[in-house]
């Protein structure tokens, strides 16, 4: 499994490393280098002194002040060394130190000097300078001799302080670099546990949410900001979650409390007919009758619903009068609302739309069954049509309410849910909404339904806005 | 004895209300929560079977009012809530038992015997007083070891002063237990039955006049008050 800790720690080591091996190797050979440069530069202050004191006298060299430069390269300094050759390349000046070896210049040396490593006497490591230069003619205080009295010079120091210099270095890099490296190795991985805590946190809350435990939600105020917008969309994602499994566990609980009275019913007669046979009822037969009718209609409608979800309701559009679909509708219900004494108020000019007449017919048959049943006696229904937007439709269904409340809204539709807890010896299976709002998306309408005040009115809106 | 029975189910409450007259109980049925308290709360039932799920007012706030008044009366919540929270619900809110939808009508009847049982104090499934053995069960009677053959009604009262053995009972409550209450009070419809039962009950009368006050049954003649 890929693991973010372990790659972004292997990652960030390798960049440590290259970075910090990378500096540390530049700091060295800057080191290095300088270190050299300074010894050449010594190197070259010694040639300076030593052209500087050179004098041609009479045909012959020597040096002014030979006798403190006589110290600085005797043979009790055996540190420094110069050797003065003439213009025909014979030796004729060179340090006690040398003892009577020879600095060997290389060809290539010039006016402005080559620098090159050798061997000194002893067996000894050095570096060493070679210049030409044109010494001064006894008795003239500047000015040169000619070219045919010209010299070469060579000044040479051991590198046994250099090298030692240059060691040291060396030591106290790697010593630097295994540090360096001990250091990263450490505190890489503890920078970036530390740095993921809260993604760990955050695996941690949800590891802890389980099917039985959906009302859990994830501390948001505790997170930082780039994990905040996930835990937000995890935090909605889990209540949408928790509100479709508490739909299923009561769509399940309901539907076992819908089957349990009617087969209640059966097997109380049942056990009845069979205890006291001789005492039979005559209203035995009708009364399994009607439960199996129950059974039937709820059976039908929880299928009609099921199939609906599934998108399984083709809807074959067709443009039709809305007004003459509201008037045919509500003509069965007629008789039963005047029974009841309910007011009908039927507001209908002319509106054609798309619908598909059986499913619009169901949808309306659910709402006026609703309407008749639910409207207090003496109350009022009013239904309306009108034309909306573009070219569609909308069907207003507004009746008078008494104990209906708008905490009740958002429970309409659900399946098996009436106002009244009682559900048993009742036409209404608590399906009838559900069914037709699913039928009102099988045909691209909607079904809403809001509560007005004063008088209370549940008034649902079916409306298609294409 | 009597009992009411409240589920807003018609045909389960016909069915239901078939099943204890035939088992020998006087039985009232109502369709919703008030009108069952309103019964409740009007005559000495010796137990109720009640639905949860009633419209008007739910059975568990029928319970809770019966309680709060202090009615001993036993309670059966029938209710197609089967989960151990509602069970444990309606038994916390005052029932005596709890019986969930589906069920075995002869499991009902035996609850209801059980709890009728429970109304007079004992836990015998055969009342004895004597030689009289009275087989709630079986709805039979003997005496002496002689199969004693009674009508309905007589079975009812008898049954009823047997649970009630050694105690005085009064005419109005055994026309409230075995007569529905429907008995004209001018009339003597009991004194005529106990009449009837003593007579199929032979010698040694063991059912008792206290004049003035109502009938006792007991084997020995209760001491007539000074």
């Amino acid at each position: 499994m890929k693991s973010i800790r372990r790659r972004l720690t292997r990652e960030l080591l390798l960049v440590a490393l290259v970075l910090l091996g990378g500096g540390w190797v530049a700091f060295f050979l800057a080191a290095r280098t300088e270190l050299i440069e300074q010894f050449d530069a010594t190197l070259r202050a010694r040639a300076l002194t030593l052209t500087t004191l050179a004098v041609r006298e009479g045909g012959h060299l020597r040096l002014e002040a030979a006798d403190r430069l006589g110290r600085d390269f005797s043979l009790a300094r055996p540190r420094d060394f110069f050797e003065i050759w003439d213009a025909g390349g014979a030796p004729v000046l060179r340090s006690d130190s040398l003892e009577g070896a020879d600095l060997h210049p290389p060809a290539s040396s010039s006016n402005r000097g080559v620098i090159w490593d050798l061997e000194l006497p002893r067996g000894r490591g050095g570096r060493a300078l070679a210049v030409y230069f044109q010494p001064r003619i006894e008795g003239e205080r500047t000015g040169p001799a000619g070219d045919g009295g010209r010299a070469l010079l060579a000044v040479a120091g051991t590198r046994e302080g250099l090298d030692e210099a240059l060691t040291e270095l060396q030591a106290i890099a790697a010593a630097g670099g295994i540090l360096l490296l001990a250091a990263i190795l450490w505190g890489v991985p503890r920078v970036l546990r530390r740095g993921l805590r809260p993604l760990d946190d955050l695996a941690r809350q949800v590891s802890g949410i389980g099917a039985d435990s959906l009302a859990l939600r994830v501390d948001v105020a505790g997170l930082p900001a780039e994990l905040r917008p996930i835990a937000g969309r995890l935090n909605e994602l889990l209540a949408r979650l928790e509100a479709s499994f508490e739909r299923e566990r009561r769509f399940s609980a309901d539907l076992a409390h819908e089957l349990r009275t009617p087969i209640a019913e059966l097997r109380s007669l049942a056990e009845c007919a069979l205890k006291w046979p001789d005492a039979r009822e005559p209203s035995t037969d009708r009364d399994v009758l009607a439960s199996a009718r129950h059974m039937e209609m709820l059976v039908t409608q929880l299928l009609a619903l099921a199939r609906g979800e599934q998108g399984q309701v083709q809807a074959r559009l067709v443009k039709s009068r809305l007004d003459e679909a509201v008037r045919e509708a509500w003509a069965p219900f007629a008789a039963r609302a005047s029974a009841r004494s309910l007011q009908l108020g039927l507001e209908l000019p002319p509106v054609s739309a798309a619908v598909d007449p059986f499913i619009l017919r169901s949808i309306l048959n659910n709402l006026f069954d609703n309407a008749v049943d639910y409207t207090p006696a003496g109350g009022d229904i009013r239904v309306s049509v009108e034309a909306a937007a573009g070219n569609g439709a909308r069907l207003r269904l507004a009746n008078t309410v008494d104990a209906f409340e708008v905490a009740d809204l958002p429970l309409l539709f659900d399946r098996f849910w009436r106002k009244e807890a009682a559900r048993s010896g009742q036409q209404h299976l608590g399906l009838g909404l559900p069914l037709a709002r699913t039928y009102a998306l099988a045909m691209g309408w909607s079904l809403s339904a809001a509560l007005e005040p004063a008088p209370s009115r549940l008034v649902f809106t079916l409306e298609n806005s294409r | 004895m009597r009992v009411l029975v409240v589920e807003d189910s018609s045909r389960l409450q016909r069915t239901l209300g078939a099943a204890l007259r035939k088992s020998g109980y006087v039985v009232d049925v109502a369709g919703d929560g008030t009108e069952g308290l309103w019964l409740a709360e009007s005559h000495p039932y010796d137990v109720i079977v009640l639905d949860v799920m009633l419209p008007g007012r739910d059975g568990l706030s029928v319970l809770a009012e019966l309680r709060r008044q202090r009615k001993q009366v036993h309670v059966l919540l029938l209710t197609a809530r089967d989960t151990i929270a509602d069970r444990v619900q309606g038994l916390q809110a005052g029932a005596d038992d709890y019986l969930v939808k589906p069920f075995a009508l002869d499991e009902l009847l035996a609850r209801v015997q059980a709890l009728c049982r429970r109304a007079y104090g004992t836990k015998q499934p055969r009342l004895k007083i004597a030689d009289l053995e009275v087989d709630p069960q079986a709805r039979r009677v003997q005496r002496g070891g002689r199969a004693v053959e009674l009508t309905a009604r007589e079975y009812l009262l008898l049954e009823y002063l047997a649970r009630r053995q050694g105690e005085v009972v009064s005419r109005s409550e055994i026309e409230e237990h075995i007569y529905d209450g429907q008995v004209d009070p001018m009339s003597n419809v009991v004194d005529s039955a106990v009449c009837g039962l003593r007579k199929k009950l032979g010698p040694s009368p063991l059912i008792h006049t206290r004049r003035g006050l109502g009938y006792v049954l007991e084997e020995a003649p209760a001491l007539a008050p000074s």
